[in-house]
């Protein structure tokens, strides 16, 4: 508990300072605009992130993500703006071959025990040449239709000012109303439950951030739709792996893949469908960072499988499986989408850029240890 | 008489409460095989340790002397120097390395820095003459058959010129003609003046071999025989000699109808030829138990992890649960079935350390505590509280880690999970291994209330005393075959123990 809290507090000191820097020395970093900005980041690293979550918990990995969301976003481009395929068609032509694909490394990881480090290191080189094969190494903009095309329209639709504070109260409300029940169902069942002030502290503190969130885009052009479709994910894969057995087979089989099997936990089918819903959180996050990027050139999603990852393992997910939540992966996509969106303002080179970041995933991975070792 | 190289004498080792050891005597000679023999925990381990260093001087109580002067062990390297060197149960080789490397790792003969390979060999090709082994010193130990890879096992320990030589089952996974090269080496470095130690469950190998044998039981001494003046039956009284002063609860019930029925199983271990298991056949009915007996390698960990789908391919034979066919491919099918294992090995098999006690007995359950696509956590709350109320598992709440509970209490989780499959036949793997006395009585409380609910229980022990105080039929395994099947009353430790060997009818 007290483990715990030492590093929830440390992250939340750490994200502050961060900000506090990039506020120092680019004043421009907390303007309205730039934060708008920032969260379209965040929700493109963040989504990404979750599926990435979900293919750790049971002790798996995916470095073939960033490739993979490069190679969506050129399949989903070129149908639409080369071949004149109607736009929500190609979008889930591209979301189903990608499933399609990933089950298959999941089923050749699970079955074949080839090891998830390898496969998808395999899978990184194909998607990667795959995408500039498909591309024809050239640049396909995604700007075409403007308004009418729901593609582009991923990363730059903005909802109403209005809309976005009926949506702010919704959430608030939600939240409470979820906290409250589940504070109630704990207590009958005899769990421990936090202190009420600190409950109040924090669905206060939360319920502040979502009405500042808004305020801060509405200030730009209002909520992004892509921090909505972030909240939906997250929403969805907190319940996926919290509420259903599959979730718990999850952590079951990175806790102890043994006693999991011994436990009849279908290990196998388990670990395929974690990549299957990557590869559709993967397809999700090509279409959102290409059309953020406003084209598919050969860079795109280039070491986002990395971001993903440090995201994971600064939030407390384990990367030998069984430990992670999706409130932490939010809080360490938060980090990672805030030091590449200040380097950016500040105009670092691209060589000091990877230097960071290299930095950070080495400290994260670090930090998880040195935890992990204290917890055992 | 010959004065004894080596000597323990009134040795008393205690692990916190538990006396492992009180006050044994045992001493080797030059140019003698010295067995030791008692069952599983008898005590024979723990002095093998105590001679090897492990458990170094000032742990325990007693003397233990080298040529007749006190020695003082802090450590295996102390007892390395004064000449005695052990060879384990596990083969301990680099099977990527050549024989040569391998006999001389560690002290490789080196000139001006650099490993000189002629010298190696030819060391190699000495000792391997010296121990009557006709093998080249440049093959890969990989390349090598098990047997000859226990011999090199013992080359390299012959290297290094001990003056006393323990074999701790050396046996135990050869064939029978390797056996035979084995004991005749054996008796070559006994002729040569080295001091033997053998320790083996095989009692036809220890007469083979032994000059003297020691009996130990539950941590004593049971006297020290001349192998030329004793008998097999002789040793398997002193070894069990005990009488039973647990308490086994058991109260039977009239047995139902057939629920498990395994007819000549005959199962390959995995990737290998030969068979691990052959010709086992038996059948559990609702209400009873039937116990499995063996020593340690006769299969018993292997049938039930075999009938759950986790191990071996099955050759031949039929198994049946409740009157149909069952043949399964992993565990998920058999809990589907009705058929349900309680592991040995519980920190591998049974638990999620991490999680709470609610998420691990829920774990086999989760199918049929659905409300739609979500876990109805009512139910599960419900249903786990449930089963720890009934198996009395002390636990602060259902969400406190497993990794954080007792032993008895971890083992009453993995119940309280396989319970809650409600499984028809239920496969017990050494249910009481590591719990205390009170967390075994609740155990066989549990297989009490289970059978007379008309479960059908399979209890594997390598406790005599526990077969015989809770089960109602008895099948002791020896080498992958029955080699006997006892009723309720007609079961002795000694009948049962020479079962376990292959020489019921000789002993008994």
């Amino acid at each position: 508990m007290n483990r715990i809290a030492t590093r929830e507090l440390s992250m939340v000191i750490a994200l502050a300072a961060i900000w506090a820097f990039f506020a120092w020395q680019e004043p421009v970093f907390l303007s309205s605009r730039n934060l708008s900005l920032l969260s379209v980041e965040l929700a493109v690293t963040a989504v990404l992130a979750l599926g990435m979550l979900v293919v750790l918990l049971p002790g798996q990995i995916d470095l073939s993500a960033g490739s993979g969301v490069g190679l969506a976003g050129a399949v989903a481009a070129v149908l639409v703006f080369w071949h004149g395929v109607p736009a929500p068609f190609a979008l889930l032509l591209a979301a189903v071959g990608a499933v399609l694909v990933w089950s298959a490394m999941g089923a050749l990881i699970a079955i074949e025990r080839i090891p998830a480090f390898i496969m998808t290191l395999g899978g990184l080189l194909v998607f990667r040449g795959l995408h500039w094969l498909v591309i024809e190494n050239q640049t396909v903009p995604v700007v075409e239709g403007g308004s009418q095309n729901i593609y582009s329209l991923l990363t730059t639709y903005y909802l109403p000012p209005v809309a976005g504070y009926a949506l702010a109260g919704l959430t608030v409300a939600a939240m409470v109303a979820s906290t409250l029940n589940a504070r109630a169902r704990r207590r009958s069942y005899g769990f421990v439950v936090d202190d009420g002030e600190l409950t109040f502290l924090k669905l206060f503190v939360l319920a502040q951030l979502v009405f500042l969130a808004v305020i801060v885009t509405n200030g730009y052009r209002g909520v992004p739709v892509a921090l909505v479709i972030l909240g939906l994910v997250a929403v969805l894969v907190h319940q996926l792996i919290t509420h259903t057995p599959f979730g718990r087979y999850l952590y079951a089989i990175g806790g102890n893949e043994d006693a999991a099997t011994v436990s009849g936990v279908p290990v196998r089918a388990t670990i395929i469908g974690a990549y299957a819903l990557m590869g559709g959180i993967v397809a999700l996050t090509g279409f959102m960072q290409t059309a953020y990027s406003g084209a598919s050139t050969s860079t795109v999603g280039s070491l986002m499988e990395l971001d993903a990852v440090a995201a994971c393992v600064i939030g407390g997910t384990s990367l030998r499986g069984g430990r992670g939540s999706v409130l932490g992966v939010l809080f360490g996509a938060l980090i990672m989408a805030s030091l590449l969106n200040g380097m950016t303002l500040m105009a670092v080179s691209p060589e000091a850029k990877y230097i960071a970041r290299g930095t950070v995933l080495a400290l994260a991975v670090w930090l998880d240890l040195r935890m992990g070792q204290g917890g055992r | 008489m010959t004065q004894a190289v080596l000597e323990a004498r009134d040795i008393v080792k205690r692990f916190g409460a538990i006396t492992a050891l009180s006050g044994v005597s045992f001493d080797v000679r030059p140019g003698e095989v010295h067995a030791l023999c008692g069952e599983n925990g008898a005590g024979k381990s723990t002095l093998i340790k105590l001679l090897a260093g492990v458990h170094p001087h000032g742990s325990y109580e007693g003397e233990i002397l080298m040529d007749g002067h006190p020695a003082a062990f802090g450590s295996t390297r102390d007892a390395e120097r004064a000449g005695i060197a052990i060879i384990h149960q596990e083969l301990a080789l680099f099977p990527e390395m050549s024989v040569g490397e391998n006999l001389f790792l560690g002290a490789l003969p080196q000139r001006r820095g650099r490993i000189d390979w002629d010298r190696v060999y030819a060391q190699a090709a000495a000792t391997l003459a010296e121990c009557g082994i006709a093998l080249d010193p440049a093959t890969r130990v990989g390349d090598l058959g098990v047997g000859h890879q226990q011999l090199i096992e013992i080359a390299r320990a012959v290297a290094r010129r001990p003056r006393v030589l323990v074999l701790d089952e050396p046996t135990a996974a050869l064939a029978q003609h390797e056996i035979g090269t084995l004991l005749q080496l054996v008796r070559r470095l006994r002729d040569s003046g080295v001091a033997c130690v053998f320790i083996s469950h095989k009692l036809d190998e220890v007469f083979a071999v032994a000059d003297r044998i020691t009996v130990l039981r539950d941590g004593t001494g049971q006297g020290t025989l001349e192998a030329a003046a004793t008998d097999a039956g002789e040793i398997i009284r002193r070894m069990v000699g005990r009488q039973i002063e647990d308490y086994y609860p058991r109260r039977q019930v009239e047995p139902g109808r057939t629920l498990l029925a395994v007819h000549g199983l005959a199962v390959a271990p995995p990737r290998t030829g030969g068979l691990q298991l052959q010709d086992v056949s038996f059948e559990v009915r609702a209400g009873e138990v039937l116990g499995i007996g063996g020593l340690m390698g006769a299969g018993r960990s292997e049938l039930l992890m075999h009938l759950l789908g986790l191990w071996g391919t099955r050759r031949a034979g039929t198994v049946g649960l409740d009157g149909e066919d069952l043949s399964v491919r992993n565990p998920r099918e058999a809990l589907a079935r009705g058929l349900a294992l309680v592991t040995e090995d519980r920190k591998r098999y049974g638990l999620i350390p991490e999680q709470g006690v609610a998420f691990n007995v829920s774990l086999s359950s989760l199918p049929t505590l659905r409300r739609g696509a979500l876990i109805d956590r009512n139910d599960e709350v419900q249903r786990v509280q449930a089963a720890v109320d009934d198996l009395r598992i002390k636990v602060r709440d259902l969400e406190q880690p497993a990794a954080t509970l007792s032993g008895g209490n971890q083992q009453k989780v993995v119940l309280g999970k396989v319970l809650l499959t409600k499984p028809k036949v239920l496969l017990l793997d050494e249910p009481t291994r590591g719990i205390d006395v009170g967390a075994k009585l609740e155990v066989y409380e549990l297989v009490n209330r289970l059978t007379a609910a008309g479960q059908a229980i399979v209890l594997v022990s390598s406790e005599l005393g526990e077969l015989m105080g809770m089960a109602d039929r008895i099948v002791m395994l020896c080498e992958g075959r029955i080699g006997g099947v006892f009723g309720r009353g007609e079961a002795t430790q000694e009948r049962l123990l020479a079962a376990a060997m292959g020489r019921l009818g000789r002993a008994a």
